[in-house]
């Protein structure tokens, strides 16, 4: 692993924070987060026509620039300091499971398409709070040509607008990780329906999706149909630290943005940023940003690990695992504080510290909270695994 | 039509810059560095001549350290076809750079050299015009639009109080101004071929030229820290204030 940035990314992630300063500003995000699709679908066309962000994982052989995750996790880092809300992250999750797991002319037609700048997501459960294989309800009944999907699916990010989304859905009578298959579907088949749901955090747009009788060809499996429990378990793992990329961004601007209102709001005749309690606080809120940093891009070297093989499915457990748990503890501490350091007026919808503080508790419980990923490090630590 | 555009390595415009505690000069430990806005216009300028058919090669050049490589490939990134960095270390004042682009003009034979009008840390705004006088080329300075027709350029100048169209015979210097363009981001593609596209090294040397020091630069200090306002009773003591105080009515 190397653990330094080459020129190159040191010049893409400028490239980012200087695209994002322009097209991704709170009052423009305000805006996007109040209308019908949750984001500019203009910022996103610019994004896929004139950036390339979402040719980043696509191979040099189908068009796109073959990099890899640390460059990804990069730019996520900085949509999440700048609050950005277009499906990136998922669509960046659907093309890592084609990468791993889609055949030759899937990755032919979904690939081109991903590059035309058509957006994906992923739907894994419906009511259950707990993000794996065992949890999926829907279910995939093998037919003459294919599959029917049948079931509802929520908690799904951009569902409402993506043009196609990745489903797990397990085989009928099957119990646990057995049975599940993965199965691109795209969101206008018939019997596929689709409402955005209400959420709290209004910058990541959240979706209910229900598939009655969904008929899809065997082509639209991805993987073992049937026998795709394992890979279901490592993609959410590669979400997870898609989320845990953009927590970092959410944790280091709000630090960023609470250490400038500290340095200017005066009380006692002083800057507060001069008390040493002030100081001590912001010590904290600086210690947690810089170790989620670490293990974020640990994590992403990770994932460029798993992908080329070296590393296998209990090394992609444990670092997401790690990068989940950590990011997202210390996302909603350091928002927490930035509030409690504005004094309070910070959860008021005129601070842009609310947002951030919203957003770190909603990706938080996404994909697991950071109690639910140190148990499963535990019970990996308990069994040898890692 | 061969077009070289110079670029500077300057502290990213976004950065609060500080003096050094001596006062010595501007602090540059751990600063972010980037192009010359300025510059960043002319490469951009250069790089459209060159999308319209106008021009046929677009090389990039920068006088300065090993450091000003880094800008010299974002200039690649945008668009540039290769780079010319000039090797020299400490600070170099506006003539010894216009004489190290006169040689590297010499070498090149370009038609049209587009410089940044000024760079944001030194704000001399020198480099063009003594560049123009040393290769006794025409120079259109303030570069608000450019067209090139044949052998000539227009250059539309920004000057106090309007605007001032020249035409310059080719070869040509152009400084640009703000509004001439707004610059491209570097996309994804761009910014892995530029680390294929070739980058030439010379020194002073190289080029015949001797780095000599006129300016010395005495002291450097930040500018006084803005005063608090105050609450005026009235609209009349207000007025009053503005005319007696400030001075800024009559």
């Amino acid at each position: 692993m190397e653990f330094a940035f080459t020129e190159e990314q040191v010049m893409i992630f400028d490239t980012a924070d200087a695209f994002l300063s322009e097209v991704s500003t709170a009052p423009a995000i305000r805006e996007s987060m109040q209308t019908d699709l949750g984001y500019d679908p203009q910022v996103w066309d610019r994004l896929c026509q004139e950036m390339y962000w979402q040719a980043i994982l696509i191979p040099e052989t189908h068009e796109g620039l073959g990099l890899g995750f640390v460059e990804l996790v990069g730019i996520l880092e900085r949509m999440g300091m700048r609050l950005f809300n277009a499906p990136f992250a998922d669509t960046a999750a659907v093309i890592t499971a084609l990468l791993k797991w889609g055949g030759e002319k899937q990755q032919a037609e979904y690939f081109a398409r991903l590059m035309a700048g058509e957006s994906a997501t992923v739907a894994v459960i419906d009511r259950a709070r707990q993000w794996s294989a065992d949890a999926v309800t829907a279910t995939a009944t093998p037919t003459d040509s294919g599959y029917e999907l049948s079931g509802t699916y929520r908690f799904v990010s951009h569902g409402h607008s993506a043009d196609m989304v990745l489903v797990a859905a397990r085989a009928p009578g099957s119990e646990g990780s057995q049975g599940v298959g993965l199965f691109l579907v795209d969101t206008n088949a018939e019997g596929l329906s689709r409402k955005r749901t209400p959420t709290m955090d209004q910058t990541r747009p959240l979706a209910e999706l229900t598939l009655d009788k969904v008929n899809v060809a065997a082509t639209a499996s991805l993987g073992c149909p049937g026998n795709s429990g394992e890979a279901l378990t490592q993609l959410l793992d590669v979400l997870s630290v898609f989320v845990s990329a953009d927590q970092l961004g959410g944790s280091q601007a709000s630090l960023d943005m609470t250490v400038d209102y500290l340095q200017e709001r005066v009380q006692f005749g002083r800057t507060i940023a001069s008390f040493q309690a002030v100081k001590h606080k912001c010590a904290d809120m600086m210690l947690k940003v810089e170790a989620s940093r670490s293990i974020v891009y640990y994590a992403a070297c990770a994932i460029d690990e798993w992908v080329q093989g070296r590393y296998d499915a209990a090394q992609l457990a444990e670092a997401a695992s790690m990068s989940k748990a950590y990011c997202s503890d210390a996302f909603f501490f350091v928002s927490g504080c930035g509030i409690q350091l504005f004094g309070g007026v910070g959860i008021t919808e005129e601070y842009d510290i609310q947002l951030y503080f919203k957003r770190a508790k909603a990706t938080e419980t996404f994909l697991g909270a950071g109690a639910e990923h140190r148990e499963r490090i535990a019970h990996m630590l308990l069994a040898g695994e890692c | 039509m061969k077009v070289l555009v110079a670029v500077k390595r300057v502290v990213d415009y976004n950065v609060k810059v500080r003096a050094k505690a001596d006062g010595s000069d501007v602090d540059l430990n751990n600063v972010k560095m980037a192009i010359n806005p300025f510059c960043e216009i002319a490469v951009e300028e250069a790089v459209r001549l060159k999308e319209a058919g106008v021009a046929t090669e677009v090389v990039a050049v920068s006088v300065g350290p090993k450091a000003c490589q880094e800008q010299l490939r974002t200039a690649l990134a945008l668009g540039a076809d290769r780079a010319v960095q000039v090797e020299v270390d400490g600070m170099v004042e506006p003539l010894v750079v216009a004489k190290l682009l006169k040689g590297v003009v010499e070498k090149e034979s370009p038609q049209l050299v587009i410089l940044g009008k000024q760079s944001i840390d030194g704000d001399n705004n020198q480099t063009g015009q003594m560049l123009g006088a040393l290769t006794n080329m025409a120079q259109g300075t303030f570069a608000s639009e450019v067209k090139v027709d044949g052998d000539s350029v227009t250059v539309t100048r920004e000057i106090d109080g309007g605007l001032q169209t020249v035409k310059l015979a080719l070869p040509a210097i152009v400084t640009t101004d703000l509004r001439l363009n707004e610059p491209r981001y570097a996309s994804l593609p761009n910014i892995m071929k530029a680390k294929k596209k070739p980058l030439d090294v010379f020194t002073a040397a190289d080029l015949g030229v001797a780095v000599s020091t006129h300016v010395t630069q005495v002291k450097v200090e930040p500018p006084a820290e803005r005063q608090a306002g105050v609450k005026v009773e009235d609209v009349a003591t207000l007025v009053d204030k503005l005319k007696n105080e400030a001075k800024v009515i009559a």
